[in-house]
């Protein structure tokens, strides 16, 4: 029985790896996401550091009216130009980021000790321009505590009576955990390219087959039915975990290339050891993938109609882990009953450097192990069937 | 040496093929002739063990081809319908594949494919990917594939079937040779000068039944008329679907 799994396992390699165009396209959905979160950590990166070190532009309109205010900004490193004839369309065309109206009572009012109003155009949607508007917002609010401390002190008022309470914010994310909301989508990419990595592999040697003709020869030699799908789902194993390993080679690398400390100001811990842990607690997904994927292409009755439902699947199962970014979900139990989630949570953890339970990892190996078995049987039933051979 | 009591098969609510029963004796070509969609492929199929007969039964060197079907199909050299060939591999590989899954291993292997390869005159394809072969070429590695194991039943499904002329009467060539080495032929064909041709023995078949089945003596016999030709039309009742 091995013997035989291993002819159709030798051919299927021998044949998918000449198969260039299949692979590489797996190996493309690999490389996409380390490529992707390379690139919004600099970009983010790139944006927070540059507004920082940049002095602030503030177009402002009427800066004629409030001479003490513009000295004060000045002061913060604020530069000034003149503001476009219509601020509000100028912001809203992505022109400017903010900009300072002054009205021409602001100084009437200023003078009179009331509240003189100022307008502080902006668009609050656009994260790039947050950084603009907070500053803008802050050093306006630091200017008007600071004239009103001032006038309080000049009519013999301490300036504490403003301060009922104060509040002293102190916040327990770490650094590390600022950066992990980019690691938490890892999962997400990794569980995708698992699937990405199997999924041109089976549409090619189980849709692809019946497709070209050759799946009815092939069914006529002597062995079951259900080894041949067996050799072909392993075949796609090598594919699914060389995938597996390219993505985690991909964020190390990209990990280590990239200035991270210096772009986002943080340290990611992403070493050999978390790697390989990964690796193993990925290698259950690497059997469901193949499994799943196998069951589906079978199904299918082209190759094309395979090329529209496998994406999907790939999908589905690896959702969970975008969820993962935004929603912590504490590593209980019943997480690790559920296929690929459970993986994810652990993922997660392992990232955090948090205690792993060792019951968690097998809970949800074998539950993973479990389900593959299953769908694995299902599939090789399938072969068994007429339906298989006649597509409908 | 094949045996066949009473298949039947359906697709469905179409009957495609009912109660069918002959035999296809060693070192003798069993012709099925009938026109197209007369059940011929699903009578073949179901000898070949890719569908489950119905009903009825059938025996490949006395093994039923429900309970045994791996010993049928070791048994048993298959041209089917579709001919499938994996373009990525070499004419070489390719028959090889099928040699390793009929558990031949080593030298011996090599050596049948050699051989095959002579007698098919392909050695100058040998060692090319099939991506691109003409069809000739094409069939020529589909039927090596099926002679690697050495069976000694022989299913062809429209052998000739897109062939050129010169490819044909190689390929007739090929059929008598294998029936002169003492194997048992069986062929699907609907075209009757090449039925007339070849077989020793004929069985008609159309709408899923057996019309007719026996010599070509015997058929212009049975219909009185002098012409083969005559004699199938007068069997099937139209001269719908033949060639």
């Amino acid at each position: 029985m091995i013997k035989k799994i291993l002819v159709i396992f030798q051919k299927e390699m021998l044949d998918n790896m000449r198969d260039y165009r299949s692979w590489g396209t797996g190996v493309f959905w690999a490389l996409f996401g380390p490529l992707l979160l390379g690139g919004m950590i600099m970009l983010l990166g790139n944006s927070i550091r540059e507004n920082v070190d940049e002095p602030l532009i503030l177009p402002v309109a009427g800066a004629e009216n409030a001479p003490n205010l513009i000295a004060f900004l000045e002061q913060q490193d604020v530069v000034f130009e003149t503001a476009p004839a219509d601020p509000e369309s100028a912001v809203i065309a992505g022109d400017i980021n903010v900009a300072l109206i002054i009205p021409e009572n602001y100084s009437e009012n200023f003078s009179a000790g009331e509240t003189a109003k100022v307008q502080l155009v902006f668009d609050s949607t656009r994260q790039s321009a947050m950084v603009d508007i907070n500053r803008a917002q802050n050093l306006l609010e630091g200017y008007g505590n600071y004239i009103g401390l001032l006038r309080l002190s000049l009519r013999g008022v301490s300036p504490e009576v403003m301060r009922a309470v104060q509040v002293e914010e102190v916040d327990t994310a770490t650094p590390q955990s600022q950066a992990l909301i980019f690691l938490s989508m890892l999962p997400y990419f990794i569980i995708f390219a698992i699937f990405n990595g199997a999924s041109p592999v089976i549409t090619d040697a189980t849709a692809g087959e019946r497709e070209r003709g050759s799946l009815e020869p092939l069914l006529i030699n002597p062995l079951p039915r259900g080894w041949i799908a067996i050799g072909k789902m392993l075949s796609a194993m090598p594919f699914a975990i060389f995938n597996l390993i390219v993505t985690l080679a991909g964020f190390a690398i990209i990990f280590r290339i990239l200035p991270i400390e210096e772009l986002l100001g943080v340290q990611i811990g992403f070493d050999i050891s978390a790697l390989i842990a990964i690796f193993l607690i990925c290698l259950p997904i690497v059997f469901l993938a193949c499994a799943i994927q196998t069951l589906i292409a079978s199904f299918a009755k082209t190759t094309k109609e395979a090329g529209t439902y496998l994406p999907f699947i790939g999908l589905i199962p690896s959702l969970p882990g975008l969820a993962l970014a935004f929603l912590p979900v504490k590593p209980e139990l019943w997480t690790m009953l559920i296929p690929t989630f459970g993986q994810q949570v652990l993922i997660n953890q392992f990232l955090r450097s948090e205690p792993i339970l060792g019951l968690n990892i097998v809970v949800s190996a074998v539950l993973t192990i479990i389900l593959s078995t299953v769908v694995t049987f299902i599939a090789i039933k399938l072969y068994e069937g007429e339906r298989i051979i006649m597509g409908k | 040496m094949i045996q066949v009591h009473g298949l039947s098969k359906s697709f469905g609510k179409v009957k495609a093929v009912q109660n069918v029963s002959f035999s296809a004796p060693d070192g003798k070509i069993t012709g099925l002739l009938g026109p197209n969609g007369a059940g011929k492929s699903t009578t073949l199929r179901m000898l070949y063990t890719l569908l489950k007969p119905e009903s009825g039964s059938a025996q490949v060197d006395g093994f039923d081809v429900s309970q045994n079907p791996i010993e049928v199909q070791s048994r048993i050299g298959v041209l089917a319908d579709a001919r499938g060939l994996y373009s990525r591999l070499t004419s070489r590989e390719n028959i090889r594949y099928y040699g390793r899954l009929h558990g031949l291993t080593g030298e011996a292997l090599e050596n049948k494919i050699n051989s095959l390869l002579v007698l098919l005159d392909m050695q100058s394809i040998a060692d090319r990917k099939t991506e691109g072969f003409s069809t000739g070429e094409k069939l020529k590695v589909a039927i090596a594939r099926t002679l690697v194991h050495n069976p000694q039943n022989v299913l062809l499904d429209e052998p000739t079937n897109g062939l050129d002329v010169m490819s044909t009467r190689a390929m007739r060539q090929f059929i008598l040779r294998l029936r002169d080495e003492g194997r048992c032929v069986l062929f699907t064909s609907h075209i009757m000068q090449e039925v007339a041709a070849l077989c020793d023995q004929i069985v008609i078949i159309s709408r899923g039944e057996v019309s007719a089945n026996g010599s070509p003596e015997d058929l212009r016999k049975q219909t009185g008329k002098e012409n083969l030709e005559d004699a199938f039309v007068a069997v099937i009742g139209s001269e719908e679907g033949l060639a």
